[in-house]
């Protein structure tokens, strides 16, 4: 009878089991929110899919005049008893970059103006929500999709949106934008490009940077002293022209380093090879993506290039074999800022940057300090990343933040289920209107970012309209200069609102990272390459092999990287 | 009917225990299976899909095993580190619960206090610590003190050196978790060797016993059991242990490949890699190298309790009580 009950007992273990076990599982293929079959490439739920996004009624449609498209979309709202519309903008990013959200409330602040003088009783209200971090990850939004919590408008990075297209959390812009062609041309073509998924159009640039090679002013001389060669004499020009390429700074570095006026030729990131010394792919004439197939690309000669010119530095002690793993605060910027340097491959925040953060060790007092604007003016001479070989171009690379419409977009006001395209072309409306050139220089000016578009790039140089920014005698909301006031203060001055114009000229150069969700598989792969070879543990040939070694040993990753091209052997660097 | 309503109240009583376990370990480890079985990507929901070859994520990982020069470190390193690491936290546990049970008690309270400082300071402040100590260059703790003493002229890249790996790296992470774990089977040992009657250890003392053959004839046989569970526990926490080693890792100070283990590979697989780039999570790939450590897990526990004599501890004890 013992054994009975222990039968018995067991036997009630084992139906919890399998009952619990069979829930979860049919909780999971029942309730989920997919019944298609596809893998790779689920559609939206039907209230969201591709086709039904674009397809207004008669009474809605987009003619791509701005007043006219805000004011007949408030009327049809009002008339279905809507008078005021809620959505929430989010994004995440330095606390000097809190235009990602405000400049949607500016947006509303502007369209409400518009509707108010065409006497439309509709009113826009906006909810910022900003916080401190990197980019919103697609996975945080498409969660919180997936249980209708999310915000209406996301400012993101690019790279985020395969994701969130494949998975119809946001909309398919396309159509829409196509009636704003004015706009959507003066955005940078680079950043056209990044908000361009498989042909569709999933959201407007925000705001981009570019990654320059920062030259030591006071290196350059000394080895002018010694040497007698003036290497910073129309140096812009000459990589912007290739007449510079990587060849030729090798000899640079290597006066820089005999004649001792720097520790070192040049210093780099650590950690990952994504983005800054991916930059080397493209100006070795390489590539990352084939558009005809979407797959990645390993182009052999391209990263072979680039492993031996690393390599190459690393065996003559023109960069630290360890750079991989250097650390930013305690070395990495505090070498750079204090000359021990000729070459930083870096980013146009760096400017500022070294502006706020305490790297620099002053020698009168022995503390450390940041660097003042006239200092790192004083200190640093920028260029484009120079081409590899002669007859290849110089590159520069960004990773623009971009702004997206939730498909959702609405969701939290009334009649949701009967407007929600009116509510989704209004959200549409604010993203449009927050690219507005003045929107857009003032986030860069007091963010450090580079303006997206032509016109707002332009406004960098408009001395009068500057001037008004720093007294905050714009026309911009309360609640918009209330945000910015303290910002507007420490950051707007003259030396970097001129580096950022110069800067914002390298766009024109800027290449992107693919947006292929193996990219950042790939990319790893690469920093360990880069690691190995700067170590002296692989040669440039074994690393490649290593690489594709990797490559093959994931048949996912297998499937998703076409290796092209092979090692050049006559190829000779410097 | 008598035993039928013994039955009804045992189930009655052991059901809610049953369901708390059925909900907090059978269904997560049921999701976690079928989660294996499927391609689920960056926790989208709409990747929860059973893939048409269900087992395609175990064979990934074995492919994986097989021909990718790096996985490999992963599986020797979390060899040699749970081991390794296992070793130092019993021995080490055992041997501070005695040294501190024969210390007079004001000095064995401060002792114990102080060995449990790395388990009371928060995983991030206690990894950048270390991370500052192992840093390779000027700025690193032990660099600095070594080039003060002459010892070394130059500053060793302690963790990432390709001459001193792996050794080096395993080092710094068994090192590293060690401080933190060896401070639990103290605690555990300690009470146990407390609530042996002291009458015993006088009676030995008495007889003449040194203080070697107290510990080894009277101290560690009264403690068996607390040695036994202290093995297992530690075994299975650190085959599953990351979060210190993740920071490790992270940072830079330590070789990506020569200090990852299993779990870190897990949780860096299904929540990113981190750091600079751009990373997709591939959660289905994750749950299968979950599911296999689960395994191995239940497997070694299992080993763990028939080397240590689970079997022959629970037999009812001969003669009268």
């Amino acid at each position: 009878m013992r054994a009975a009950s222990r039968g018995a007992i067991t036997a009630i273990i084992i139906a919890v089991i399998v009952v619990a076990a069979a829930a979860a599982i049919i909780a999971f293929r029942g309730g989920g929110p997919s019944a298609t079959t596809t893998t790779t490439a689920p559609p939206a739920p039907p209230a969201t899919s591709p086709a039904a996004k674009t397809t207004a009624p008669p009474t809605l449609r987009l003619t791509g005049n701005l007043e006219e498209d805000v004011v007949n979309i408030g009327r049809f709202l009002a008339s279905h008893g809507v008078h005021v519309v809620k959505y929430t903008a989010f994004s995440k990013g330095d606390p000097n970059s809190v235009m990602r959200v405000y400049a949607i409330v500016e947006a509303a602040y502007r369209l409400n103006k518009i509707l108010e003088k065409h006497g439309v009783d509709l009113r826009i209200e906006v909810r910022p929500v900003f916080q401190r971090g990197g980019s919103p990850k697609a996975e945080d939004i498409l969660l919180a999709y997936q249980q209708g919590t999310n915000p209406d408008i996301v400012a993101l990075s690019y790279v985020e949106i395969p994701v969130l297209a494949e998975n119809g959390a946001i909309l398919d812009l396309t159509n829409w934008v196509s009636k704003y062609s004015s706009l959507w041309q003066d955005f940078y073509k680079a950043l056209r490009d990044a908000v361009t998924y498989k042909g569709r159009v999933w959201g407007l640039p925000q705001d981009t940077e570019a990654r320059p090679l920062y030259w030591r002013v006071d290196v350059a001389q000394c080895i002018k002293e010694k040497t007698g060669k003036d290497i910073l004499a129309g140096l812009a020009e000459k990589i912007e022209k290739g007449i510079v390429t990587w060849h030729e700074i090798y000899e640079y570095m290597k006066l820089a380093k005999e004649t001792g006026c720097a520790e070192w030729g040049i210093i780099h990131r650590k950690g990952s090879a994504h983005p800054d010394l991916i930059q080397f792919i493209y100006a070795y004439g390489g590539r990352l993506e084939d558009p005809k197939t979407g797959k990645l690309v390993l182009d052999v000669p391209a990263v072979y290039k680039w492993l031996y010119t690393e390599w190459k530095w690393a065996r003559d002690g023109l960069i630290p074999e360890n750079m991989m793993h250097w650390d930013w605060a305690k070395q990495i910027h505090p070498t750079v800022v204090e000359g021990k340097t000729l070459i930083f491959i870096g980013g146009t925040w760096h400017w500022t940057e070294w502006q706020t953060k305490p790297y620099y060790t002053d020698p009168k007092t022995g503390e450390k300090r940041p660097l003042t604007a006239e200092e790192v003016k004083k200190y640093f001479y920028f260029t484009l990343f120079a081409a590899g070989d002669h007859g290849d171009k110089p590159v520069t690379l960004s990773q623009p933040f971009v702004w997206v419409v939730a498909s959702n977009a609405g969701h939290d006001n009334p009649k949701y289920d009967e407007l929600k395209e009116a509510y989704r072309m209004l959200a549409f409306l604010l993203v449009v209107k927050a690219s507005d050139p003045d929107i857009n220089a003032i986030h860069s000016i007091i963010s450090a970012h580079l303006p997206v578009r032509h016109a707002a790039a332009k406004l960098l140089n408009d001395k009068a309209w500057l001037e008004k920014l720093k007294n905050l005698q714009l026309d911009l909301s309360p609640e918009v200069k209330k945000a910015i006031a303290d910002i507007v203060k420490k950051t707007v001055n003259d030396i970097n609102v001129e580096f950022l114009a110069k800067a914002s000229k390298m766009l024109e150069w800027t290449h992107l990272t693919p947006k292929n969700p193996y990219y950042g598989q790939l990319a790893a792969i690469f920093a360990d390459a880069v690691d190995k070879v700067l170590r002296g543990e692989l040669t440039p040939k074994q690393a490649i092999n290593y690489i594709i070694q990797k490559i093959k040993s994931d048949p996912r990753l297998a499937e998703n990287v076409e290796i092209v091209g092979s090692i050049p052997e006559n190829w000779k660097y410097p | 009917m008598k035993m039928a309503g013994r039955n009804a109240a045992l189930l009655f009583f052991l059901a809610p225990a049953f369901i708390l376990i059925a909900l907090f370990y059978l269904v997560p480890l049921a999701i976690t299976v079928y989660v294996s079985f499927t391609d689920m990507q960056n926790w989208s929901l709409y990747t929860l899909r059973l893939l048409p070859n269900p087992l395609f994520n175990y064979a990934r990982l074995f492919h994986m095993m097989l021909y990718d020069p790096d996985f490999v470190k992963v599986v020797y390193t979390t060899i040699v580190f749970t081991l390794v690491t296992l070793a130092f936290n019993v021995l080490g546990g055992l041997g501070l619960a005695i040294a501190v049970y024969l210390m007079e008690e004001r000095l064995s309270g401060f002792f114990r206090g102080l060995w449990l400082l790395p388990r009371m300071t928060p995983v991030a402040v206690y990894a950048l610590l270390w991370y500052y100590f192992f840093l390779g260059s000027r700025d690193g703790t032990l660099n600095a003190i070594l080039m003060a003493l002459g010892v070394i002229d130059k500053p060793v890249q302690w963790g990432t050196d390709p001459r001193l790996l792996p050794w080096s790296a395993w080092a710094i992470i068994i090192y590293v978790n060690v401080l933190v774990g060896v401070s639990f089977g103290m605690l555990i040992f300690y009470s146990a060797l407390r609530s042996i009657p002291w009458e015993q250890v006088i009676a030995a003392r008495v007889d003449g016993a040194s203080t070697l053959q107290l510990v080894r004839h009277i101290l560690i046989p009264s403690i068996r059991w607390h040695i036994m569970f202290v093995t297992v526990w530690q075994l299975l926490s650190l085959l599953t242990t990351y979060a210190h080693i993740f920071l490790l890792v992270e940072w830079g100070v330590v070789d990506r490949w020569w200090s990852s283990t299993w779990a870190l590979y897990v949780f860096t697989t299904a929540f990113g890699l981190g750091g600079g780039g751009p990373s997709s999570t591939y959660q289905g790939l994750a749950a299968a190298a979950a599911v296999i450590l689960a395994l191995v897990g239940a497997g070694l526990g299992l080993l763990a309790l028939r080397l240590l004599g689970f079997r022959r501890m629970i037999v009812p004890p001969k003669g009268e009580l």
